[in-house]
């Protein structure tokens, strides 16, 4: 089994309730370990403008390039439900390694602390929740539930199949576990 | 509360059913983790769906706020200048017998006319909220002076009296699925939330195939979500617009003939302004587009399309109102409705921009009785009065309190004021002119204020009293007009450091007055008493303690809630109440106001500090403050997940900045005679030129120079407030330089 996310374009605000209930969720400071991001895009002069967001987890693509990135082993991908989770006790630290992981990952997922070897951590999909049969807290916060998650294959068969969205480029190379709703 | 163990040296994790009270625009169960005396977790409401109440980040970041560093733990007294914000701990004692010494002073001196309360929106429940306690407690103690209306809806508010002789003017947010055509006017509610679920029920209704339209200076986040259409429109000009639509309709005979003359009266002395009888001047397209920057065929087409589609909802709100002859785009825009058939009907909407509805209405929450305020007894009756000039003999308009502390009775105010008392509020920061407030804030003998942090205001002050928050008591609060349903707030937590509740500092306060038994009742019996004796919670509320357990009790309409839908079914049975019994489209009540700027008819008036004010040269961009996302106006400033979510940037368009030297990102200056801010350019395409816009509640922070280094909007705008009450926040000019 493959878990993935949704992701409705049309409908994100960009409030970024999802991005601080992960920061709530995973007790993360203010800062630059964000494993949620939402990123904007505006395009067009005035008055024909548009703008669109995207939310910014960690897609658990089904061929992870962060985990041979590692020089240690410390990425893996769960067989049971492809789950991409770090060890952080294995991890090297930002400055050992100098952030191999977050250089392959062509959407930034894997992040780092501000301080001298702070460890690498990311979306685990809410691991525990999910081990409780709960979703991901980012889903739950969605005031205008833009976002589902759960086995791809499911989402595919709701939402359908289409792989890419504005800001969004799928890495065929890498594999996102995710379909969208474009805007436009 | 919900677990065998609640002490707060637990190591379990209690789950507590709870909500906020922000002044914010929604109101959203919570469950808060807690463990120990600390939050450590937000979970929010899981209710079934599709109704499920989903809060916005801002209570995701609660325990943020609750648990911040810098919260006020303990009294302390001024020991530097007014205004330098450097004080001593003192003890409770020591505290509360300084203020009870300075009050009892200040009145033998002055008399109580030198006391002023100043109370606030802060947070909103029955038993820790504004002030309620406080005004008791100082009617008793012979009687003070307070202030009248509030910052955000005046406007608003006597439109819709005028009107309809209700502010019960809104659907519920479910009935925009049976809208055909949505229009946004001045309404943004994915920042300013209007109420639980609002952004997404719109949503909804784009799905459902509504045509969605959003006019508006800024291409804001719900237009960017859900219009088709991007109306760019000058601040302040709403009402010309809509008049010149109504000019169209009329003109090409549009209007719903028959709705008019059953339901409304005077749309004849509106359809001769209109058309130019009674001034000579025809409100086309033509003139509206010289004054609002719409493309007079843009307002044709408007016009034919609103007119033409029914039902269609005009969703006016208040950002609007919040300017210089504010009410006037919520009357018009409430006769636009009117014109077109579409109030009392599923679908419509009646406009006046208050969105309130009547079940479980949060200006039906019991509260602490403030008693009769003796300093006003002998002031005329302003008992459903339109007349602003009466609502401030003996009270002070809320956009005025500084102005009053500096010139007092000599220009024109109830009082001279010597001591100010403050709670739940940061005027400083929330009201026009934060450099006049500051000025006004040194001059006190003295200011208390009851504070949860070292807020700009408080900086001032010569005795702060620190506060709990929401997750340190319990109470009972309602959600923003919308819903229904009723919320109970549980105490999560105990009291953080020495924090005491107002009504707590209140209660002891008066044993020091020499009032005995002042509070005579526990927190709990309070409540219990509250729901027994209000009686929409009794008809409501069961089983109290179930009520506690849960913190919620959702009511379940038959069919969503329409605003006069009784009124458009029967008006002989059931009129509109108003004078008339219908609904006014022309106010005798405002016109026995004999004051030009305050028609009977809603009129289009110019005023200062629009474009045709000679001032305009040299400041030539008008400014917005609207509604940030990612605080509750002021309050959450501090709260880092929060602030990380969006950096406070004055919004510019790229043709107003490339002149001016101004790249995206440049610190830049934005000022006018009032003050000067210094904050980073965000260069956008999603504002209309010659406009600039900064979100409200960032601290005034002003440096050696006088520059407010924290970019508070405020410091630009003007103390002053509209012929019918609104305080003018989105009525200033400004020029922007670079830093």
């Amino acid at each position: 089994m493959q878990i993935g996310f949704y992701f409705d374009q049309t409908r994100c605000t960009g409030c970024s309730a999802c991005r601080v209930a992960c920061k709530d969720w995973h007790d993360i400071p203010a800062g630059p370990e964000n494993w949620m991001r939402i990123h904007y895009t505006e395009k067009g002069t005035f008055p024909a403008v548009s703008v669109s967001y995207l939310i910014g987890p960690c897609w658990h693509c089904l061929e992870p390039v962060c985990v041979p990135a590692c020089p240690v082993g410390a990425i893996t991908k769960r067989e049971e439900d492809g789950i991409v989770v770090v060890d952080p006790s294995a991890c090297l630290g930002n400055e050992a390694c100098d952030e191999k992981c977050r250089k392959a990952c062509p959407y930034q997922a894997p992040q780092f602390g501000s301080q001298p070897g702070a460890r690498m951590g990311k979306c685990n999909y809410c691991l525990d929740r999910f081990q409780q049969g709960k979703l991901p807290n980012c889903i739950e916060a969605c005031p205008v539930r833009a976002l589902d998650a759960g086995p791809l294959g499911k989402l595919e068969e709701l939402y359908g199949t289409i792989r890419e969205t504005e800001g969004f480029k799928v890495s065929t190379r890498t594999r996102p576990a995710v379909v969208f709703k474009p805007k436009g | 509360m919900n677990t065998a163990d609640s002490s707060p040296d637990s190591d379990e994790v209690r789950i507590v059913r709870t909500t906020s009270t922000f002044d914010c625009g929604g109101r959203c169960p919570l469950r808060l983790h807690v463990k120990g005396n600390r939050i450590i977790r937000v979970e929010g409401d899981e209710g079934p769906e599709p109704e499920q109440l989903r809060t916005c980040l801002r209570c995701r970041a609660y325990r943020q706020m609750v648990h911040h560093p810098e919260r006020l733990m303990f009294p302390q007294k001024r020991v530097g200048a007014k205004g330098e914000g450097k004080f001593k701990r003192i003890s409770w004692d020591e505290a509360l017998d300084l203020l009870a010494g300075e009050l009892i002073r200040v009145k033998e001196q002055y008399g109580n006319q030198g006391l002023f309360l100043a109370t606030g929106g802060g947070y909103l429940a029955s038993l820790h909220n504004g002030g309620l306690a406080a005004s008791r407690l100082l009617a008793q103690f012979g009687g003070y002076v307070t202030h009248y209306g509030n910052i955000s809806s005046e406007g608003a508010v006597w439109a819709s009296l005028t009107q309809y002789g209700s502010v019960m003017v809104g659907h519920s947010r479910e009935d925009m699925l049976n809208s055909r055509m949505i229009l946004l006017w001045g309404w943004d509610p994915a920042r300013m939330i209007s109420g639980t679920n609002t952004m997404y029920h719109l949503i909804k209704a784009k799905e459902n195939g509504a045509r969605i339209i959003a006019v508006d200076p800024r291409y804001h986040d719900t237009a960017a979500t859900v219009a088709q259409e991007w109306i760019p429109i000058r601040p302040g000009t709403d009402t010309a617009m809509m008049i010149a639509m109504a000019n169209v309709m009329i003109k090409e005979g549009l209007q719903d003939q028959v709705f008019l003359d059953k339901y409304t009266v005077g749309f004849d002395r509106f359809k001769a302004y209109v058309l130019g009888k009674e001034d000579g001047q025809d409100k086309t397209p033509a003139w509206a587009a010289e004054i609002s920057g719409v493309a007079a065929a843009t307002i044709e087409r408007l016009a034919r399309e609103y007119a033409a589609t029914k039902p269609a909802a005009l969703m006016d709100c208040q950002g609007p109102a919040r300017s210089a002859m504010g009410e006037q785009y919520n009357r018009c825009a409430a006769t636009l409705c009117a014109l077109t058939g579409n109030v009392g009907r599923p679908g419509g909407s009646a406009g006046g921009g208050l969105m309130g509805t009547p079940v479980a209405h949060m200006f039906r929450m019991p509260a602490i009785p403030p008693g009769k305020n003796p300093f006003e007894q002998d002031g005329p009756n302003v008992k459903g009065t339109l007349d602003i000039r009466l609502r401030v003999v003996k009270r002070v308009h809320i956009n005025k309190i500084f102005d009053a502390i500096l010139r007092g009775r000599a220009g024109g105010y109830p009082s001279d004021i010597k001591l100010m008392w403050s709670m739940c509020n940061n005027y400083l920061n929330q009201t026009g002119n934060s450099n006049q407030a500051a000025r006004a804030l040194k001059t006190l003998e003295f200011l208390a204020l009851n504070e949860l942090f070292l807020t700009p205001q408080a900086r001032y002050a010569d005795l702060l009293l620190p506060v709990t928050s929401t997750a340190e008591r319990s109470d009972l609060t309602r959600p923003w007009p919308s819903g229904p349903y009723l919320t109970f707030v549980n105490r999560a937590i105990e009291p953080l450091g020495e924090c005491k509740s107002d009504l707590d500092i209140v209660t002891e306060l008066a044993t020091r007055l020499g009032f005995k038994d002042f509070n005579p009742f526990s927190e709990d019996q309070w409540l219990r008493m509250f729901v027994e004796k209000t009686p929409d919670l009794a008809a409501q509320i069961k089983d109290f303690d179930q009520f506690q357990r849960e913190g919620i009790q959702r009511i379940s309409l038959p069919e969503p809630i329409v605003a006069f839908k009784e009124q458009i079914e029967d008006i002989e049975k059931n009129p509109f109440p108003t004078p008339s019994g219908k609904i006014e489209i022309y106010s005798q009540r405002a016109a026995d106001l004999n004051n030009p700027l305050c028609p009977p008819i809603p009129q289009y008036l110019g005023t200062p500090e629009d474009r045709n004010d000679p001032l305009y040269e040299k400041y030539p961009l008008q400014l917005l403050t609207p509604h940030p996302r990612n605080r509750v106006h002021s309050e959450l400033y501090k709260v880092d997940w929060l602030r990380e979510v969006e950096p406070h940037r004055v919004w510019i368009n790229p043709v107003d900045a490339r002149p001016r030297g101004v790249s995206d990102g440049d610190e830049v200056y934005v000022f006018n005679d009032r003050g000067r801010v210094a904050i980073p350019a965000w260069l956008t395409e999603r504002i209309i030129p010659g406009v600039v816009s900064i979100f409200e509640g960032a601290w005034y922070a002003p440096d050696e120079q006088g520059i407010d280094r924290g970019g508070c909007a405020n410091t630009l705008t003007k103390d002053a407030y509209s012929p019918g009450g609104a305080s003018v926040m989105n009525t200033a000019l400004v020029e922007v330089r670079k830093a």
